[in-house]
């Protein structure tokens, strides 16, 4: 991996008594999609907003390792998509492109220009001279994921890319964020929808109450977890499982179980332990979905 | 330029609305044409008319300045809350500096203001015209230069007051006590019949140095004094002078406090700030 784009070292926010971030430090690359995620209220946007020089920190350093190191990317090179969506209702959508791209530093040719290529990318050609009020909530959307790679960021950060979307507008979407990152950008996706970040993710971080508790490449992140995730079909009385030590979220129905095996246990082990009484028609082992790792991780605690 | 980049974005959108096009050119045609008609039928019956005191033109002018420049700020408390409410200000704060945008709004606003001002003042001398024997001539040179700064630096001040209470509040309906502050430079309207009829009273002269009052105070003291008849004291040129100098350090400092407050209030929607608390985000910045 060549140097890192970005450099976040312990940065701490907090607002009135509240401390929304604390401590939290990773890097960021070039061509890489890095997963920022976490639950509500985590303190996500607000490391975010640091990053992107929107707000200060309080105690920690950020630099971007661009032409020169500096602790604020200059905004020309940053792409944003928030969480909350906004744009100008009242103007049209390709005008709004054109203002959005000239302050990010591109002529207004330049800007007309990628903002009608993006456009028939997205299929909204038709809708370039319509009010951005009478577009979709779902055309609005990619509408703001135009203005926040128009002007082809060096990093860019995407928040709930895929909220609102339908599904074959989220598979368009994935295609392009790779191609974003695939011409040398660094990305930073913040998302709920963990199928999406498992399929889009080089590596990831995960910040909770304010604090890292995770982060890495997602492969390691699985392997490190030691957990594996089962499903089976079978023929027989399953009800054995419940009393297999080694065995967490068994979900057991007629004929079917799935369930996650503690890091203790190998698949090899549970084999062995099948008795002869289950006629086994169908055993998946793989590792964990993220999903589960998440959800373990936040409720469990910092690991 | 970013900065040029809002003011011409803002401009250009404020040009387009349909509120524009009603305050500013539909309105004064149509009081524009019934005055005309209705002086036109009435004939010879006005011509009689007494000619008006001569300082009328200037309080007049004054009087629409200041309306002016207090409706236009009061634009930008409305352009303000919006980028706030649709959210796009997270967008913006991304692509531009605070200063940036809150300014492009405000100087965006302004010109739109300014061109609203102008048609208004036109519509006004029109209308007065058929009545009375009025004449732009009556108006003296320290009214042709001062009007058009204090006009400016008061709108600016009035501007920035907005701006804030825009930024440090929910919405419209919750604006807590903070949303009063926008009341401020208006006072000096409340007392406009005494002001004319004593300029020079101690108390009003105080008043022309303080700056949120300066623009009204000052503009109906110069409509009321400078174009009397010979006897009557015209305002100093060092009051004139001061004052100026007082509205634009406190216009410039009013701004400062402004975006500070911007930088933290636009991105706060939970709740409308307490004065406590714009005071410290205004001064801190956090």
């Amino acid at each position: 991996m060549e140097t890192a784009l970005l450099r976040v070292d312990g940065i701490e926010k907090s607002f009135a008594d509240v401390m929304a971030v604390h401590g939290v430090s990773f890097e960021a690359s070039r061509g890489e999609i890095l997963g920022f995620l976490g639950p509500n209220g985590a303190g996500k946007t607000t490391s975010l907003r640091m990053i992107l020089g929107i707000l200060r920190q309080d105690r920690g350093s950020i630099s971007f390792h661009l032409d020169s190191v500096t602790p604020t990317a200059p905004k020309e090179r940053t792409g944003y998509l928030p969480e909350e969506r906004g744009l100008y209702g009242d103007a049209r959508a390709l005008d709004l492109l054109v203002y959005f791209g000239e302050l990010k530093g591109l002529s207004r040719t330049e800007a007309r220009k990628r903002a009608l290529d993006w456009l028939s990318r997205f299929d909204l050609s038709e809708w370039s001279g319509k009010k951005v009020e009478k577009l979709s909530k779902g055309m609005q959307q990619k509408v703001q994921f135009i203005a926040a790679v128009l002007h082809k960021p060096d990093f860019v950060v995407l928040d709930e890319p895929f909220s609102g979307l339908d599904p074959v507008n989220q598979d368009l979407l994935k295609e392009i964020i790779r191609t974003v990152r695939d011409e040398g950008a660094a990305v930073l996706l913040s998302s709920h929808q963990m199928n999406r970040v498992e399929e889009l993710c080089d590596r990831l971080f995960l910040i909770h109450r304010g604090r890292r508790v995770l982060y890495g490449d997602l492969e390691a992140i699985k392997q490190a977890h030691g957990v594996h995730a089962v499903s089976m079909r079978f023929a027989g009385d399953g009800s054995y499982l419940r009393t297999l030590e080694g065995i967490d979220r068994l979900n057991l129905e007629a004929g079917r179980a799935s369930f996650l095996l503690q890091a203790g246990t190998s698949p090899n082990q549970f084999v062995r332990s099948l008795p002869e009484s289950i006629d086994v028609h169908a055993l998946h082992v793989d590792r964990p979905p993220l999903h589960d790792i998440f959800v373990q991780t936040v409720e469990g605690g910092a690991l | 330029m970013k900065l040029a980049k809002v003011i011409r974005w803002e401009f250009n959108q404020t040009m387009r609305s349909k509120q524009f096009l009603i305050m500013t050119v539909m309105i004064p045609a149509i009081i524009g044409i019934a005055i005309f008609a209705a002086t036109t039928a009435m004939g010879d019956e006005i011509a009689q008319a007494e000619p008006p005191p001569p300082h009328i033109i200037g309080v007049f002018l004054a009087l629409i300045l200041f309306i002016g420049a207090f409706i236009s700020g009061i634009m930008t408390l409305y352009g303000v809350m919006k980028e706030k409410q649709s959210r796009v200000v997270e967008m913006m704060m991304s692509s531009v500096s605070a200063w940036d945008l809150m300014a492009g709004k405000i100087l965006g606003l302004g010109l739109s203001g300014l061109i609203q001002v102008i048609v208004w003042a036109a519509t006004v001398y029109f209308a007065a015209s058929r009545f009375f024997p009025v004449s732009l001539a009556s108006l003296t040179l320290v009214h042709w230069i001062t009007y058009p700064l204090y006009f400016i630096l008061g709108y600016l001040f009035i501007a920035s007051i907005y701006a804030t209470v825009g930024a440090a509040i929910k919405d419209m309906h919750s604006g807590g006590t903070v949303s009063f502050a926008g009341i401020i430079p208006y006072v000096p309207m409340m007392f406009a019949a005494a002001i004319i009829s004593q300029p020079d009273r101690l108390l009003v002269r105080i008043a022309s140095f303080i700056p949120p009052f300066t623009p009204g105070v000052m503009l109906l003291r110069i409509g009321a004094t400078v174009a009397l008849s010979e006897g009557t004291q015209s305002v100093p040129f060092w009051e004139i002078g001061l004052s100026l100098l007082s509205l634009g350090l406190g216009t410039l400092l009013m701004m400062r406090f402004a975006t500070k407050v911007f930088e933290v209030g636009m991105l706060m929607t939970g709740k409308s700030a307490s004065f406590r608390e714009l005071w410290r985000w205004g001064i801190r910045g956090s």
